[in-house]
Formats: structure tokens, sequence, C-alpha cells
């Protein structure tokens, strides 16, 4: 069953709007509490104190999901970095995918950005479980310079058209995210890819960063499957 | 056989009991995970980075001036009680690497009496110590101000406390409102220490190579080679190894706790240690005692403008700036986290450990030590500062000691260390001995001083949490 990951910023008033809980209303939910501390908090002394309300709160988020017709588990933690926390348990509950919840309402155009990352399939197989079927309109970014992904442009489309997935599907050539931040304001959400860090994305911060802040809707991201790895 | 903690302080608080399962990566509770955050890196530098700012830049003038050259010894000295401890102290953060260090593992061990004198002599240990660190700063921001030319007028002693008693604010302040980065600030300032340090000695052992013999003046006092006046010494610079034992104050936030408690602890006096010897080795061979007497505090400038000049002076400048500066401010966390550790056992009133949402700081804790903080370091008394400070941490160190003992005799069923001290008793009875021994050639108002902390402390805990249990419980 397809598990996705959504972290909320328990304590800051954070919270997951009703189009993106009826969005995922197809797959598994796991909705991770984070309350990120000052250095001069030791976590177990913010636990003492903001645990009872940050699980109330936990727990109306999760009813939240329940009612839009999905499932939905929850998880707590206190943490001095919020983004090991994230990768911790992503990584414990094998998601496919994570989300920065975002504000807005239903979601009923969705925007794919593939910008270039080797594994392709799991953000097409996670597209078509999430919007197979369903009333959501998609527009496929495609970076030109994408090379050496797992599955081609047209093999892409072919997989959509297949799923019943209504796609636009575009390739981009110039200078993509550019592109991509003029194409957001028109899609009430984003689903994109994990991609390593690179000398750039330490500098300008990493991708996932970047189209955070340029979209108010919520953005999810695929998981790369992880490393083969020899002992 | 092993129960949880027990029993109600006079205001009917109760200890906050959470069974847990401990992981390298983060604290699984009932209901919530708490994170592990701290690396070996972030782990020696607390230790380090709280350790040099009295080892390299107070103490060589004061110690220098005493017994000269033979501050060798005492710093060797005070460098293998560290070590008799800091064995002991790994193998027990490792069994339990929680918030609370030292007082955690005295309290499961020895019973609530032990654990709230030591729970709460160390929140006075370590105000006396960064009250200490703060009256550093003060020196060097004296010479800082010297050396660039600035004549502010009125008293040096004034001034020096004054820039003390401020420093103290700024740091509370800075910490209530919860500084960002202040990690990452820290291991910086101990890396770029480390290396200015390494360069300068290295200059240092070299041209102390050539002139040894060449710079003594004739007539001077010789370096006093006895064990009374070298034990003494090591009691006065014994606040240089303050720092590892904080280590274990954050054991609950780090990662991979097994490994990088012991290596952090034992790694970061092995370090020191090395330091302090070569620091004291050079000072006084370019110095004779009665120099450095004169020179006191901040002695380590001239003997930097000896070695480099006018450069040579303003290295150590800065560096005494930035390493009382680090030293304060890891006290100030500590302390802010020794409260919270004697606080959730109900030995003292929950509010203490209150965090307030603004800043998500716990400004209670920040306030009951930067208070007491701030009134000592008007009083500029250095040697006194340090002496108290060594002798409450002293304590905890021989009853941690005693602690092992105990746990391993009785060895509860959670008690499943990573790491073991190897030979048996044998370190932590010497450890202890070591400890309690080296009080001993404290200054009278010193012992004064601490022993009357104790009996504070005490009459506390017959006052508010004589029916608490802890001993043996998780």
């Amino acid at each position: 069953m397809t598990h996705v990951l959504v972290p909320v910023a328990i304590l800051e008033d954070e919270s997951v709007s009703m189009g993106l809980s009826e969005f995922l209303a197809p797959v598994t939910v796991t909705v991770l509490g984070i309350h990120e501390l000052p250095e001069q908090t030791p976590p177990d002394q913010a636990r003492n104190q903001f645990e009872d309300r940050a699980m109330a709160v936990l727990e109306d988020i999760c009813a939240e999901f329940e009612a839009a017709g999905g499932t939905a588990y929850s998880r707590l933690v206190f943490t001095h970095d919020r983004r090991k926390s994230i990768d911790r348990v992503a990584a414990e509950i094998e998601a496919d995918a994570y989300v920065l919840p975002g504000v807005g309402g239903k979601i009923e155009k969705l925007l794919v950005s593939i910008s270039g990352q080797m594994t392709v399939e799991p953000i097409v197989d996670f597209v078509t479980t999430i919007v197979a079927g369903r009333d959501i309109d998609v527009t496929l970014l495609w970076n030109e310079s994408a090379s050496d992904t797992d599955l081609t442009f047209s093999a892409v489309r072919t997989r959509f058209a297949d799923s019943e997935v209504a796609c636009d599907a575009k390739t981009v050539s110039g200078h993509f995210m550019q592109t991509v931040r003029d194409e957001i304001h028109t899609h009430d959400a984003v689903i994109m890819g994990e991609k390593a860090s690179s000398l750039a994305s330490l500098i300008f911060g990493d991708e996932t960063e970047r189209m955070a802040a340029e979209s108010l809707g919520p953005v999810l991201v695929v998981r790369s499957p992880p490393l083969e790895t020899t002992d | 056989m092993s129960t949880g903690p027990s029993g109600a302080n006079i205001e009917g608080e109760t200890p906050d009991i959470e069974p847990v399962v401990e992981t390298d990566e983060a604290t699984y509770t009932d209901e919530a995970e708490l994170e592990r955050t701290l690396g070996l890196i972030g782990g020696l530098s607390i230790g380090i980075g709280t350790m040099i700012g009295a080892g390299i830049f107070v103490f060589p003038g004061l110690a220098g001036a005493e017994v000269g050259t033979a501050a060798t010894a005492s710093f060797v000295v005070g460098g293998i009680i560290a070590l008799l401890v800091a064995l002991p102290t790994s193998e027990l953060a490792t069994a339990m690497p929680k918030s609370g260090g030292g007082y955690y593992f005295i309290s499961r061990g020895l019973g609530t009496l032990p654990g709230t004198v030591v729970g709460l002599s160390l929140w006075f240990g370590l105000v006396f110590a960064t009250a200490f660190y703060l009256v550093g700063l003060g020196f060097y921001a004296l010479d800082a101000l010297a050396e660039i030319g600035i004549n502010i007028g009125g008293s040096p002693e004034l001034i020096v406390s004054v820039i003390a008693v401020l420093s103290g604010i700024a740091f509370t302040v800075l910490n209530v409102t919860g500084t960002e980065n202040a990690a990452k600030l820290q291991n910086g300032i101990v890396a770029l220490l480390l290396s200015m340090l390494v360069a300068f000695l290295g200059f240092g052992l070299a041209e102390v190579a050539g002139v040894v013999d060449a710079d003594t003046p004739p007539g001077t006092d010789e370096n006093v080679w006895s064990a009374f006046p070298i034990l003494s010494t090591a009691a006065l610079v014994f606040t240089s190894y303050l720092g590892f034992a904080q280590i274990a104050t954050v054991a609950g936030e780090m990662k991979k706790p097994g490994r990088n408690l012991p290596v952090a602890m034992i790694g970061s006096v092995v370090i020191v240690t090395v330091l302090y010897v070569l620091t004291i080795y050079v000072a006084t061979n370019i110095f004779d005692r009665a120099t450095l007497g004169e020179l006191g505090e901040t002695a380590m400038v001239e003997v930097g403008r000896e070695l480099l000049g006018v450069g040579g002076a303003l290295v150590i400048i800065v560096g005494g700036l930035l390493a009382t500066m680090s030293s304060a401010n890891a006290s100030i966390l500590s302390t802010s986290r020794a409260i919270f550790g004697v606080s959730k056992d109900a030995i003292l009133p929950s509010w203490a450990s209150r965090i307030n949402l603004k800043y998500g700081t716990p400004h209670v804790a920040l306030g009951m030590a930067g208070g007491p903080i701030i009134v000592l370091a008007a009083t500029r008394q250095v040697e006194l500062l340090a002496e108290v400070a060594s002798f409450l941490h002293l304590i905890m160190y021989g009853l941690i000691c005693v602690a092992l003992i105990a746990i391993r005799r009785d060895e509860p069923e959670w008690y499943d260390p990573d790491f073991r001290v190897p030979g048996g008793p044998i370190i932590p009875v010497l450890g202890a001995i070591a400890s309690f021994g080296l009080i001993l050639f404290m200054n009278p108002v010193s012992q004064g001083v601490g022993i009357a902390v104790m009996v504070a402390t005490a009459g506390w805990y017959y006052y508010y949490a004589r029916n608490i249990t802890l001993k043996g419980a998780l």
C-alpha cells in the first residue's frame, strides 16, 4: 500500500488543508507531528510540557484524513533537526513520498515536475495511484536535458493514458525551474522527485525548498528508492 | 529487581516516569520520539570547549606563580584524576544515556539524598564555574581594550567586574531568546582555538628548546618540585577539567551514545591534558614565577608577546576571549539541563523546568542559572570561584565512582552499558579516593563554602523531597 509521510509543525499551527486530506484519500498516511526546539532545550523537557497538547492536535488531523476516506497513523517527535527526523521516520515506515503541507483548497490541477532524476518510475507510479479515475488534471513538465532516465518521455505519456490519467505533457527546453515557477501559480499542488544534493543545491537551497517557497499549495516529494548497498 | 521512581515531594508532585526504548538515533517513549542530533564532533566540542578556557588562558599565570614548571605535574595530576573519573562516567552514561548526567547516575545508584545533594550542588558548581569563566573573560577584555589603546578610566578591578556582569546578562538573554546555530558556532570556535593553540605551542616549544637556559634571570625562585605545593596547585587548576562530565549532561541527545560518549569524554580529557602540559611548560620557561605572579590571569598574553610580538599577544587575546565565552555559554546550557534533570524527578518544583512557547527555551532554569552567576561574577574572586566549582564537581565525581561500584554490585536488570571499565573496581575506587582526596588540598575558605552548599542542599532534601525513592529505578 502506498504510504505517504505528512510532517506537520505541530505547535506552530501548521495544519493540513481539507483539500490535501481529500487528495491523499487513496493512500495510507502517517502524520508526523514535529516540534523543532532551540538548542537550549533538551527534547525530553519539551515532551514533558507539550506532549499532551501535541497529541490532541495530531488526533484532530488524523480524524480529518479518516473523514475524507483515508487511513491515517500518527507519530510525534521532538527534535533539534527537523530534516533528520523526517528522513529517519520516512525510512522507518518505508514511505513512498513525503509532503510539505502548504495551504489551499481542493486539489484539481496537479503539476508534475521531472527535472532530471534517474528514476522516474516511482514518480509515475505515485501519480497514477493518486490520480487514476479521479477528476484531477495533470500537467507534466519534463526537462529536455533529462538523460538516462529509466522511462522515456513517451513511455510516461503512454503510462498515464493507460491508467486514465488526464495528462497534458510538455517538454521544456531552456530554463526549467523558471518554467516550473511560472506554471505553479495555475496549479493546486506539485509532485516532484527527490534529487541528490549538488553544489548548486548547497548554495541555493535544495530544489524541494525552492519549490515549497514558490508554491502555496502542497508539495509532494517522491522518495528515491534506497540505493542497493553491499555490507 | 527494578522498580520505577516513587514517592512525592512536599507539594505532591511525583517524578515523571516514562518507559523508554533507546536507539542510536532516537529515544522512543510511549507516544513521542526524542531525536538524537548531537554527533561525536559536537560532544568533543562541548568537552574541549568548556575546558580550555580555564586551563590554557587563565591558569598558567596563576599556577606558574605558585610552583613554576612543576605546574606541569599539577596539570598531569588533574588529568589523571579526570581520566579516572571519565572512565566510570562513560560506562554509566552508556547504560543511562539521559539528560542530567552525573545527577542521574548518583540518584539511581545511591538514592535520593545523595542525588539531591549532587544534583543541586552541580547546579551551584556550574554557577561558580560560569562566574569564573566570565571573570576570565573580563580580564581578557580589559587586556584587549588596553591593547587597542582604549582607556576607560576607573579602576581595572571595577572594569573587569562590569564586563563580567554585562557578559553574564548578555549570555543569559541570548539563551533565553534561543540563539540559532549556537552549536555550530561552538564547534567552529573550538576548531579555531585548537588550530591556533597547536600552531602557537609548536612555535613556543621550538623557541623554548633554543632559549631554555638563556632567559632565566638570576636570583629567581626555583621551581617548587615538592608534593604538597604541586597537589594544592592541582586542586586550584582542577577547574580546567570540569568539562568532560558536561558531555554526560547531553547524553540524551547524542547519536550512537554507546560509542560517542566514551570517545568524547576520554578523548577530550586526553587532548586537553596534553595541551595544558605543553602550555604551562612554555609559559614557565619564558617567565619566572615572580613575573607570572604579577601578570596573573592574563599571563599568557605576555607569553604570546614574548614569542611573537604584538601578533602573538593578539592571538592569545582573541583566543582567550573566544575560549572563555565558549566555556561560559556551554556551562549556562549545562546548568539549565541539570536543573531540568532534577526537576523531572520532582526534587525541584515543576515550574523550574518550564518552557516558554514564544522562544521555546527553558527561561526559568536559565534565569536560575544566570541570576546567581551574575552576582558571583561581580565578586571577581577568581581563585575562590574556581575552587568552589571544583569542590562541588569533585564531590560529584567521587560519588559517580561510588555509584558505579554500587550499581555493579547490585546490577539491576536494565543495566547494560555499551562500554565497561576494565580492571574491576580498581579504577572507580582510585577515582573516588583521588577525587575526595584532592579536595583536602584546597583553600579552607573554598572548602567551607563548598560544605555550606552541600549542607544547604541536604536541608532542601529533608524539607522538600524526603519521600521520593529513586534508587535502582530506571
